[in-house]
């Protein structure tokens, strides 16, 4: 019995024990229903084993999407906690672990999710390729990336939750001060996902680099596209000093290093400096694709090429450079000496101008347009102003004399989701909407779609504002609860109906799915929106080879301009295709990292050196293996075509 | 047999040992440390580019410019990383 | 598969020459992977606690012998390449081998090191300093490692196969691979030892 004590909840609560109930009735019944009605073949053939980059961009969409709403609950049990002074609805154990599992959880799991689940789907098909660079590594991207997920959302159910923050600071993080196995939860999962991101941001950058239709110089390629090269070469710089500060915490903690401890030469600051030199280029990793997703649509829904492309991506790789040049602006606090913090602070005030080129930039492709107010392009009118109330926020809370001021506080918290929810979250929630069709072969219902925005928006002012000034008044973050004198009361009440407000409108999001499926008209073309790149140029949903013809490109709005100018896009004869084969390897040795990641976190030496040394065998199984895919002949490729109503010849 | 061993590499196997033996004078030898670190500074990035251009074939694919930005990217962000924390944590901390 | 047989066989695939791409887009990860180890190295260097300093602990000796065996693993990779190139499949296997041979000199040495350094008393839970100098040094003596095992794994499929565009490929990529972390070992030799013995 010894050996299982180490699984129990340490700071046990009924919610915890319902929340264990809950999970195993689910899994009993996803086994159950897959059981009952015989579908584990189709699953284990048709997804899991996959390679295709529509089907692995579909699952770490839907991946993202239960973690947002596990991220989602976290918040709106914060939000209910505070809504009152005194309230003991979460102890302050539990509140830790509440917020430290939501930054992590909508961060790592959820947007990072969701923007890579967009590049894979969207990617390939707007530069007119059939896969990604390396399929088989795009699968265990992915798999990876789920290992780690749900290795992070068992802790508060094995073992006792992470309860350090997701900045997880040393030496709270320290096994003095956190001393359930919560934060080695937190070191393995994300070591083990990214790994997975890691691999997906070379496979991008190879497939964007190598793979684009002919024609499609760089400077021609949908912003999109850019958005995606420049994000993938920061995730690829940005990711190994997660991978090593990950490592020594690891190390801290479970080997009794002295890294980032207090005594014997350790420094604890050092891992805030190693965390936010990947962290701050992450939070880039976060907003370029949404910038742009938002530069395809309001493109699209204005009917004008879009303004500014060179600018566009110049003011892209700007930020990429500079992003990885402002960590220290997290930590202005810490003591080091005014030259330093100056040029930190001047730093981060240089980001602001290519940001600030890129707003004027969709301000300008919208001017004179002819603007349809769809559902993705109100997300991304929205987006302006809010985004840039979050941009101006940040350049305060980059005066590092006044940091001293707002360190810490809700109106940092006001701040970075001013500009993660607008930014981020508007922007994936747009485009899945404008994607839905390509991948589903449906749309979304228009009407119901406007109804969740309107809750979403006015939900998000009304949880967020409000911080802005109880932070300026001085409410510390992070705390469970304050008293009655603090007058933070009607403000935080405020703050809890705005997170209702968002939580009802991502409860209408999942109505719409249920709704458009049942009811949307499935005879919608290949181009629903009228839109301009080349993923519209296929048909919806798309066929497993994506075009039956390699496009030739000869502008950077190349659906457009054929539609418009006549270009001719699709020019030669239908040839086999080579297609890469499905695998069953990259979920078998995520598995072995899950098997693996859970021994190391509760010290059970055998599973790690099992588990450690089948993952090797994996690869090494891999090296001897040769798998050069196969070929679609032209008579089914044509079948195909003719179902879809004709070749695009 | 000559064929097997190309003047290039030869040469440049040479180099890098010489480089070598130049660093090590800063253990042999006495001097300030502003001075050791020049040298070690020198030889070691002499050292990679002779790796990379001579041993790599960094420069011979029609992806060169891809992969020399790449790694100038990862040298730049490198020294941003190593300088940046010394100035936050040591130099600059009191 | 269209082969082009205007390039050398490692090129010779549109898949190849991806897949190189895509083997120096990770060695740019690998750069910052150290960068990383090396700024935490920097930061701990006098950070010695109850412990040992490095010139209290470093020897020359066995630094030096490393130096060589890595820099001479290196040169005959480059020759097993330039042998691949010329089609001299056995001169290639028999650069290979000493390749290999010399890396595993190398790990020898290196866990003599090792077995040194916890003689004197600096073991990973020592200092700081001595945390991330086993650090830095373990983690480019684990790629060492990794590296023999991948490269006795293409030896074998040379032996099986030939040289054929797949083999060929994976041969290069290998030789790009040991190329780095003798880069990255350059950089630990100056930087590490010969900095803290100076």
């Amino acid at each position: 019995m010894e050996f299982f004590e180490r699984f129990a909840v340490p700071h046990p609560s009924p919610m915890i024990y319902a929340s264990m109930v809950a999970i195993g009735l689910v899994i009993i019944a996803i086994i159950a229903g897959l059981s009952y009605f015989k579908k584990w073949g189709y699953l284990w053939n048709e997804w899991l084993t996959t390679t295709d980059h529509k089907r692995i961009g579909i699952m770490y969409i839907i991946s993202a999407l239960l973690m947002l709403f596990r991220g989602g609950a976290d918040a709106v049990m914060m939000r209910l906690q505070t809504a009152v002074p005194e309230n003991t609805f979460l102890d302050a154990q539990h509140y830790n672990e509440v917020f430290t599992t939501h930054g992590v959880v909508m961060i790592i799991f959820m947007a990072m999710a969701f923007i890579i689940g967009l590049m894979n789907f969207v990617v390939p098909l707007q530069i007119g390729a059939r896969d990604v660079a390396f399929p088989r590594l795009n699968a265990l991207s992915f798999w990876l990336y789920f290992a780690g997920a749900m290795l992070f959302n068992i802790s508060f159910v094995i073992g006792g939750s992470p309860d350090a923050g997701w900045t997880n600071y040393y030496p709270l993080a320290s096994t003095d001060f956190s001393t359930s196995v919560g934060v080695n939860y937190y070191n393995w999962a994300l070591q083990i996902s990214g790994i997975g991101t890691l691999i997906s941001g070379i496979n991008f950058i190879a497939t964007i680099m190598k793979m684009r239709a002919p024609g499609m110089t760089l400077m021609k390629m949908p912003m999109f596209v850019w958005s995606a090269l420049i994000t993938n070469a920061i995730i690829v710089f940005a990711f190994p000093v997660l991978t090593i500060a990950l490592l020594m915490g690891t190390f801290d903690r479970q080997l009794g290093t002295f890294f980032f401890a207090t005594d014997n030469g350790g420094m604890d600051m050092m891992w805030a400096n190693l965390f936010w030199i990947w962290g701050h280029p992450e939070v880039y990793i976060l907003i370029l694709p949404a910038f742009g997703v938002y530069s395809q649509i309001i493109a699209t829904f204005s009917e004008r090429n879009l303004y500014g492309y060179t600018s566009m991506v110049a003011s892209m790789v700007v930020i990429s450079l500079l992003s990885f040049l402002v960590w220290v602006h997290h930590f202005f606090t810490m003591g080091q000496d005014a030259m330093t913090n100056s040029i930190f602070s001047i730093t981060t005030m240089a980001i602001a101008v290519p940001t600030g080129i890129k707003i004027f930039n969709w301000l300008l492709t919208m001017w004179k347009g002819k603007i349809r107010f769809t559902t993705p392009m109100l997300y991304s009118v929205a987006f302006i102003p809010l985004f840039t109330i979050g941009g101006v926020t940040g350049v305060m809370l980059a005066i590092a004399s006044a940091d001293y001021q707002y360190h810490n506080t809700m109106f940092l918290v006001a701040h970075f989701h001013n500009v993660i929810i607008p930014g981020v979250v508007f922007a994936m929630i747009a485009g899945l909407i404008y994607w839905w069709p390509k991948m589903f072969g449906f749309m979304l219902n228009e009407r119901i779609g406007k109804w969740a925005f309107w809750f979403i928006v006015v939900g998000f002012c009304l949880a967020f504002f409000p911080m802005y000034i109880t932070g300026l008044d001085g409410q510390a973050r992070r705390m469970y609860t304050y008293s009655e004198a603090t007058g933070f009361a009607p403000l935080s009440m405020l703050s809890f109906i705005g997170a209702a407000l968002l939580a009802v409108g991502f409860a209408i999001i999942v109505y719409n799915i249920y709704y458009s499926f049942r009811n949307s008209p499935r005879n919608i073309g290949s181009d629903p929106w009228n839109a301009r790149s080349l993923e519209w140029a296929t048909h919806n949903p798309v066929p497993e080879y994506n075009f039956a013809v390699t496009p030739e490109v000869v502008s950077s709005e190349a659906l457009w301009d054929a539609k418009k100018r006549g270009h001719k896009l699709f020019k030669n004869k239908i040839e086999k295709i080579h297609m890469p084969n499905n695998t069953g390897w990259p979920i078998i040795m995520a598995g072995l990292f899950f098997v693996f990641g859970f021994s190391f976190v509760f010290f059970i030496w055998s599973g790690v050196i099992i588990s450690g040394l089948a993952i090797l065998g994996c690869m090494a199984y891999r090296s001897f293996k040769q798998d050069d895919g196969r070929y679609i002949p032209v008579e089914e490729i044509k079948e195909t075509e003719d179902k879809f109503g004709g070749a695009n010849e | 047999m000559r064929e097997l061993f190309p003047m290039k590499q030869v040469n440049g196997f040479i180099f890098s040992l010489l480089l070598t033996v130049v660093a090590l004078s800063v253990y042999f030898l006495e001097m300030s440390f502003q001075l050791g670190m020049t040298i070690l500074i020198v030889t070691a990035f002499v050292q990679a580019g002779v790796q990379l251009i001579i041993f790599m074939h960094a420069g011979e694919g029609e992806d060169k410019n891809a992969i020399y930005t790449t790694l100038f990217y990862g040298g730049f962000l490198g020294l941003v990383t190593v300088l940046g924390s010394l100035l936050a944590m040591i130099w600059g901390y009191l | 598969m269209k082969i082009d047989s205007t390039q050398h066989l490692e090129y010779s695939t549109e898949q190849n020459r991806i897949n190189i791409l895509g083997f120096w887009i990770f060695l740019g990860a690998e750069i910052m992977l150290f960068a990383t180890l090396f700024t935490s190295y920097f930061v701990y260097e006098d950070r010695i606690g109850n412990g040992p300093s490095g010139a209290e602990i470093f020897e020359i000796t066995p630094v030096l012998i490393e130096t060589i065996l890595l820099l001479t693993s290196s040169f005959t990779i480059g020759l097993a390449i330039h042998a691949m190139r010329i089609q001299r499949t056995k001169a290639m296997l028999g650069f290979f081998a000493i390749t290999l041979v010399l890396g595993a000199a190398f790990l020898g040495v290196e866990i003599y090191e090792f077995i040194h350094y916890y003689h004197v008393g600096a073991t990973l839970q020592t200092s700081a300093f001595t945390g991330i100098l086993l650090t830095t040094l373990g983690t480019h003596g684990a790629h060492v490692m990794f590296g023999l095992f991948w490269g006795i794994f293409i030896f074998i499929q040379i032996k099986k196969q030939g040289l054929t565009p797949q083999t060929a490929n994976k041969s290069f990529i290998f030789s790009l691979y040991w190329h780095f972390l003798d880069v990255m070992w350059i950089f630990i030799f100056s930087f590490i030892y010969l900095k803290g013995m100076m």
